[in-house]
């Protein structure tokens, strides 16, 4: 579904969704684990543009800084993803940056904070870090 | 072909009471449900597809394929979107899964019309009987059921005959926090009565405040539904057979309007029949007035107990205004089931609106929940604001919410749709209509008494959603089939009969002419009670 490039630049846009603190990034929270497995689900209409949309930021990032997304500094990332929830893209998008960009947040939230069973929020590490205990 | 005594159609809370009812009586019943006879792990912990947080899919039935409504604007929607007004698919129905509210309706409630006249558009009307009426099968209810709860605070009613079988839950955090508010405000304040075990009862164990209530199943079985209870004695006394994963096509009516049985599929897509004394509708305000029109005969074309035009008129469920509170302290200290603290001060008497509602705190919100509707929308979605927002201030965020009394309109409706069929080939439900735009000037009240007693707990930040006129049916869906002694202006009787129909019976929510301002289980059960009694005496 997605090449090495794509899932470089889907790793890197989780990571500033949920970026870490004293807790776990997005990505080792196992928010990129839900997405994909999520893609062959409830997601699988989703499963051509989340590729185009990793696509179109590795193009965004090549148009302002020519450099790979992944390989830009945290600041860089964030003003980019920033630009892209306005919808003030520089590169020819195939979707809405600002819409697409909506439903990806909420996708990364999904992986993040809900039960572990469905793939992300890996050993509950969400919970912990917010107060939520699953006691019984 | 197999000849029963009853056949039931629907094992939720009004079916399941019946068929406890009448296996004790003696009485030889087919019980058909369209969802499985679950164990509990058949019913996942899933935040994501969930009764409380549907992002996906159910826990607990109908499937999101093969069994679609319609909309008003031609769209189809499934169970899990907006507007399906879906309730759960499995033996128990809701009560496998609910929130467990045990609310007696008020006297008032009964005679909404009587009291606050008929606006214009509006079918209000007051019930055929009263609060006296049904005051022995509540409490019959709240003993057999299994009911944890304080009668004497319970003071916005007559005075219990009989106490409840089991003292309320200790409160948590957030009850004795927004027990203060209320203090503060002079308010009345109770604690929720609850189908919920405080102490061992009826052969299952007490609740062990666990973190996943309302939406999930109970890994203990403390919460009790109809599944565990009426349902498993009627299965024990081995007058009742049980089929799940049934859907019923049609019920089968002769030509003089006297019931024969009733015609389902299975899974597989298998016809069978049977044949019964007496049939049993209970399968919820949607489908019950479906199964009606399904079954239209030459006699009455437009379906059974139609020749009114009254059959899937007058939907309603509950307008719920949602406050939320940001709080210095934490609210959240996982001791489940969470909301517990009530007060009904603003459920009738208020200025220039009609009706009003119960308002309680919620039970612990989950964090995906949290997430998607309770985060301030100032606080940035993504980046280190959203994150921190939740890690450090989730267990601080406390909530007033309450079901609002629904004003019907009898544009408010359930209709067949004569082009989509679900997985069994069956035409589906189409929903339309709203509910009665003063629903509305009563929700917006309730919202503002919501977002009061937020502040009079401590809350530093207050905010939430105003209800919108729409249609409104989901969980608490009531009034398709409504009940009373005029067959131009009802469909069943006071005993719950269907007018014109000797031996056909609605024993579920559909028959409420109103639905409170309380969850509406209670309710069901006990007039499913009465009338499954009244069918055995007059046997």
């Amino acid at each position: 579904m997605f090449n090495a490039l794509q899932l470089q630049t889907l790793h890197a846009a989780i990571d500033r969704i949920i970026p870490e603190d004293d807790f776990p990034g997005g990505v080792e929270a196992g928010v990129a684990d839900y997405l994909l497995r999520q893609l062959g689900r409830d997601l699988a209409h989703l499963a051509q543009d989340y590729p185009r949309f990793c696509d179109a930021l590795e193009a965004e990032a090549q148009a302002a800084h020519g450099q790979a997304f992944a390989a830009l500094k945290d600041e860089q990332q964030d003003d980019m993803l920033t630009r892209v929830e306005r919808g003030e893209v520089q590169a020819d998008w195939p979707l809405d940056p600002a819409a697409f960009f909506a439903e990806f947040i909420e996708h990364c939230a999904e992986g993040f904070y809900s039960d572990p069973g469905n793939g992300g929020n890996r050993d509950g590490v969400a919970w912990r870090m917010i107060g939520y205990e699953v006691k019984g | 072909m197999t000849h029963y005594d009853a056949i039931i159609v629907g094992a939720g809370a009004g079916g399941g009471v019946a068929a406890g009812v009448l296996a004790s009586a003696g009485k030889r019943i087919l019980m058909l449900e369209r969802g499985p006879h679950s164990e509990f792990a058949q019913v996942p912990r899933d935040h994501l597809r969930s009764q409380r947080g549907s992002f996906y899919g159910h826990n607990a039935g109908p499937d999101i394929e093969g069994n679609p409504r319609t909309l008003e604007d031609g769209s189809i929607v499934l169970p899990h979107q907006r507007g399906y007004q879906n309730n759960a698919a499995m033996v128990g129905g809701g009560t496998r899964v609910f929130g467990a509210q045990a609310w007696r309706f008020m006297p008032q409630d009964f005679r909404m019309a009587s009291i606050y006249g008929v606006p214009k558009g509006s079918s209000l009307a007051d019930w055929p009987i009263d609060y006296e009426e049904l005051e022995p099968w509540y409490e019959r209810v709240e003993w057999e059921i299994g009911v944890s709860g304080t009668e004497s605070a319970m003071t916005h009613l007559p005075p219990y005959r009989r106490p409840y079988p089991m003292p309320s839950l200790p409160p948590n955090t957030s009850m004795r926090t927004h027990l203060k508010g209320l203090e503060k405000l002079g308010w009345q304040s109770l604690p929720m009565p609850q189908f919920i075990n405080s102490v061992d009862y009826n052969g299952r164990q007490a609740c062990i405040r666990c973190q996943q209530c309302v939406g999930f199943a109970c890994p203990v079985e403390a919460k009790n539904g109809t599944h565990n209870t009426t349902i498993a004695a009627a299965l024990r006394s081995g007058n009742c057979e049980l089929k799940p994963g049934v859907m019923v096509e049609r019920i089968d009516c002769d030509d003089g309007g006297r019931v024969r049985g009733v015609n389902w599929i299975d899974d597989a897509g298998e016809r069978d029949s049977a044949t019964a004394e007496i049939v049993i509708v209970s399968a919820g305000a949607v489908e019950s007035a479906r199964l009606l029109f399904n079954s239209a005969t030459k006699r009455e074309p437009n379906g059974l107990g139609n020749q009114s035009d009254q059959v899937g008129r007058h939907l309603q469920g509950h307008y719920y205004p949602l406050a939320i509170g940001l709080f210095p302290e934490r609210m959240m200290d996982n001791l489940g089931p969470g909301g517990g603290v009530a007060t009904c001060q603003f459920n009738h008497d208020n200025p220039d609106v009609i009706g009003g509602g119960m308002l309680a705190d919620d039970f612990i919100v989950l964090p995906i929940i949290s997430w998607k509707i309770y985060v301030p929308r100032d606080i940035k979605r993504w980046g280190l604001p959203a994150r921190q927002f939740m890690r450090d201030r989730y267990r601080c965020l406390g909530d007033i919410k309450g079901p609002v009394h629904e004003i019907p309109s009898p544009d408010g409706r359930v209709t067949l749709d004569s082009k989509v069929r679900d997985k069994f080939g069956i035409p589906v439900a189409h929903l339309s209509g709203t509910t009665h735009p003063e629903t509305v000037r009563t929700a917006s009240f309730i919202y503002d008494r919501a977002e009061e007693w937020l502040r009079a707990s401590g809350a530093e930040k207050v905010w939430g959603y105003r209800p919108d006129l729409r249609l409104s049916g989901g969980q608490h869906q009531a009034g398709t089939c409504r009940m009373g002694e005029d067959p131009a202006e009802s469909v069943v009787d006071p005993w719950q009969r269907v007018h014109g129909h000797d031996n056909l019976f609605v024993l579920d929510g559909s028959v409420h002419v109103t639905n409170g301002g309380f969850n509406p289980v209670l309710t069901i059960m006990a007039t499913s009670w009465r009338a499954a009694e009244h069918i055995v005496e007059q046997w």
